[in-house]
């Protein structure tokens, strides 16, 4: 064994898999930084909520596992900077980051990606119209904020996703108007008998449609929103079967939520350059890792879902088992300890991860949707480009994704991409017969969100500015 | 895109390397003339600086003695419905350049004069003239050089139209094709071989416009010139209410600022990353992105309110004495160069032009950007 390294590490996302890394790695003896974007540490699932969401929202596991986790942070060694981002970094991972005091940076240190996900989205007619959301926005919302979207909400997209947030209005004592699903009922089924291996899952799910069935709630399979219109009594919105287009239902609902299922956040991993590859499964971009998280860049780890989804049960095994990879790639300990460690945390995880995987799917069942989108339909809504802009420019011979970004400037806008990617890659794919590979990703690009201007200027005359020699005349 | 070869390999007229405005505008113009045309390009056409520049339209960071060949770049560009086939939303806006100190007015001043006599309708003007023209301007301002010939182009929408335009002519276009090497044919011109192609392809003359890739493949044809490849740095904003209308750039000729028709505000001036020609530009170095951005902040003082939206770097070609490579690189007028033209987005439609006349056989003066004036040895030959 080498020398130990005990050089510092950086744990970006205080979610369930970066909270629980970052623990682990200060008790091997590291000094740990984690950085999250929010308030408090806890991710998506783990968020902290209001004060007001604590008085009006049933208790719950989401609440009580989140302040076990913020108090186990707490008690631990970590530096915890919170309301801080990483706005940029460098291929030696000199991390960029914005928070309460202005600008910084962290030299480069060992990094664990754990920024999880991001919910994938396909648009449709009217879709920027006010109070539609995305499904995990409408759960924030509730959750977090202990406000419903509306009195009645239809809930759309694919996943396990729209159960849970049906179920949420209406533990609220909101209406869920109707639940629309992209995906067949038989495969829920199938999945219902999958999940008898992770019974903490099968349990909730169980509960969950137990409640939707009592209530009488519409449910829509192989369908999807089609259209949504601004109506005196609120919002008109159209259902179209997935294999009839042709074939529609109507409700009028106060609000809608609509998303399909999530994909790993890769803006930091694609800048760093590390290796990626398109799991078909999913429909998404991920990371190239090994089971511990090791990337093809040696300082640079990724964890979570933001390795690949697969929940918040995975999440906190895989963060357990990256903090030891460090340890033992660092030469803390050594291949026997590294193995007892990790034994049991890989047993639970190669199980789960199996029947997450089972999950995928499901959540990328929407996955036609942005081929056949209207030519009049908005995709990115940044930049206000619509669907019948990029068929003329993959028309024209944009066969990859950052061309067709460069022509049309779909993806230049402040969110990157996140909302527009998955229905231009399929629209580009469907035209040019070609698969998720040849179309691309679009390029990362730094900053990682706007940053306002006066952050980087700060306060400065002019004579301090560095003015290189004049151009050649 | 790709390309089926027939059984008999097709000799083309011409084989343009290098997919950008300069090479395109060649292509263009020879396979009017009735040339059997490729372009060639190693990645997607306009990926390069032709398509990442700031749209700049200028006359005050153009090379001075390159002042007429700009003007005629920026009419081809506000024309371009009539001979790109398409109007790419080139706007003609007024240019300021401005003087904060005492040292910049007599830089200003002194840069003005020599454009002046080069044809560039500059004129020097005080500063509550300038703020009357640009209300956005810093009022703290001493002088400005004002030209009533600048613009902007939102560069995105080039590409596409410069794409329509090439199928419209017939041009074979072989894109994510990276040239391996180009060897002459006794007295059939040259075989390229292209990176992931199993056939050479064969033109009877080859054009070389590859900016800031150019200097291996002069080599190919013994010009030993050293490119210069200048990482630019390009920052832009999100949307703002209109904050000004004219292209503004300091006396130095190190920003340039303007805003375009959705609000955004594009922040160049040729401030420096990391980078190189193999993996593009890699990394903005924080103090010039400091130093750029202070800058335009001073310029125009409203942009306090602006959110940077988006940074990246664009790779600039430059020879020796930052003059253009334009005219034949061998005795046989068989292999030609184009590129490294300063503030090339401006005049580029222009010199990609001139460089098929002298191809089709007209003799306009290209004497000053002969690239055989870096090499003695090969000045005489070239000129045989």
């Amino acid at each position: 064994m080498s020398k130990p390294d005990r050089s510092p590490v950086t744990v970006i996302g205080g979610g369930v898999a970066g909270s629980t890394a970052a623990i682990a790695l200060s008790r091997h003896g590291l000094p740990v930084t984690l950085i999250d974007e929010q308030p408090s540490a806890g991710g998506q699932i783990f968020r902290a909520p209001s004060s007001y969401a604590r008085q009006t929202v049933p208790p719950n596991h989401e609440f009580s596992g989140g302040d076990a986790l913020r108090q186990k942070l707490a008690t631990s060694n970590v530096r915890v900077r919170l309301s801080t981002r990483v706005w940029g970094l460098s291929p030696s991972l000199t991390l960029d980051l914005l928070g309460p005091d202005g600008m910084d940076q962290i030299p480069p240190s060992t990094v664990v990606v754990a920024n999880g996900a991001t919910e994938r989205f396909f648009p449709f007619q009217g879709w920027t119209t006010p109070r539609i959301t995305g499904l995990a926005g409408a759960s924030i919302l509730m959750r977090n904020g202990g406000t419903l979207p509306g009195q009645s909400v239809v809930v759309a997209g694919s996943g396990p996703l729209l159960f849970s947030v049906a179920h949420q209005v209406l533990e609220m004592g909101g209406k869920v108007t109707a639940i629309i699903d992209s995906g067949n009922r038989a495969d829920w089924t199938r999945l219902g008998a999958m999940l008898t291996l992770d019974s903490s899952r099968l349990t909730q799910a169980a509960a969950w449609m137990l409640r939707l069935r009592k209530a009488g709630i519409p449910v829509h399979h192989r369908s999807f929103l089609s259209a949504a219109e601004e109506t005196e009594t609120g919002l008109l919105l159209t259902v179209s079967d997935m294999d009839h287009p042709e074939r529609h239902h109507f409700y009028t609902a106060e609000a809608a939520a609509c998303g399909y299922g999530l994909k790993p956040s890769t803006l930091i991993t694609r800048t760093a350059g590390v290796q990626h590859r398109y799991d078909s499964l999913g429909g998404y971009l991920e990371p190239v890792t090994d089971v511990a998280g090791r990337t093809s860049h040696p300082d640079l780890y990724v964890t979570g879902d933001a390795a690949g989804i697969r929940g918040m049960a995975v999440a906190r095994l895989r963060g357990l088992v990256t903090a030891h990879a460090v340890a033992h790639d660092r030469g803390l300990i050594p291949a026997k300890a590294y193995a007892s460690l990790t034994r049991t945390p890989l047993r639970h995880l190669r199980r789960l991860d199996a029947v997450s995987r089972r999950m995928l799917p499901l959540m990328n069942a929407g996955r036609t949707i942005g081929a056949r989108l209207p030519d009049d339909t908005i995709v990115c809504r940044c930049e206000r480009v619509k669907a019948g802009t990029l068929r003329t420019a993959i028309q024209s011979g944009a066969e990859d994704l950052n061309q067709l970004k460069a022509w049309t400037r779909c993806g230049m806008g402040p969110c990157q991409g996140r909302m527009c990617e998955d229905s231009a890659r399929a629209l580009l794919t469907t035209a040019c017969n070609s698969t998720p590979e040849e179309a691309g990703s679009f390029t990362a690009r730094i900053p990682f969100f706007p940053l306002p201007l006066t952050s980087v200027t700060g306060d400065f005359s002019y004579s301090d500015i560095p003015l290189p020699k004049a151009a050649p005349l | 895109m790709t390309v089926a070869f027939h059984e008999s390999p097709v000799i083309y007229d011409a084989i343009i390397i290098g997919a950008g405005v300069m090479g395109a505008t060649t292509a263009l113009f020879l396979a009017r003339a009735g040339l059997k045309v490729a372009l060639v390009d190693r990645q997607d056409m306009f990926r390069a600086a032709s398509g990442v520049n700031a749209g700049t339209l200028t006359l005050h960071m153009t090379r001075a003695q390159l002042i007429p060949h700009a003007i005629r770049g920026r009419e081809m560009w506000l024309n371009s419905a009539e001979w790109l086939g398409e109007d790419v939303g080139a706007l003609a806006t007024p240019g300021l350049s401005m003087a904060f100190t005492e040292a910049e007015e007599d830089l200003l001043r002194q840069r003005a004069s020599v454009r002046q006599n080069m044809g560039a309708p500059i004129e020097i003007i005080s500063a509550e003239k300038a703020v009357s023209i640009e209300p956005g301007v810093n009022p703290r301002l001493r002088a400005a050089a004002y030209c009533a010939l600048d613009g902007h182009i939102p560069t995105y929408r080039v590409g596409g139209a410069y794409a329509r335009a090439l199928k419209e002519a017939g041009i074979t276009l072989i894109e994510n094709a990276p040239v391996e090497s180009i060897s002459s044919v006794r007295g059939q011109g040259h075989e390229i071989r292209l990176t992931g192609h199993a056939r050479a392809i064969h033109g009877r003359r080859v054009v070389l416009s590859t900016g800031a890739w150019l200097e291996k493949m002069l080599g190919w044809f013994g010009h030993d010139i050293s490119i210069r490849c200048l990482i630019n740095q390009l920052v832009v904003t999100e949307t703002l209410p209109p904050v000004m209308g004219s292209v503004l750039s300091i006396a130095n000729g190190l920003l340039s600022l303007k805003q375009f028709a959705n609000g955004s505000v594009l922040i160049g001036g040729g401030w420096q990353g990391e980078g190189n020609i193999r993996d593009g530009g890699t990394r903005v170095i924080p103090e010039n992105l400091q130093g750029n951005v202070r800058l335009a902040q001073h310029v125009v003082p409203r942009l306090n309110e602006a959110q940077i939206l988006r940074v990246w770097l664009g790779l600039e070609s430059e020879t020796p004495d930052a003059m253009p490579l334009i005219g034949a690189l061998t005795p046989d007028d068989d292999a030609f160069v184009v590129g490294c033209v300063h503030s090339g987005f401006t005049s580029g439609p222009y010199m990609g032009r001139l460089l098929a006349e002298r191809i089709l056989g007209a003799d306009p003066d290209l004497s000053a950007f002969n690239p055989s004036r870096f090499s003695p040895s090969s000045a005489t030959r070239a000129q045989l």
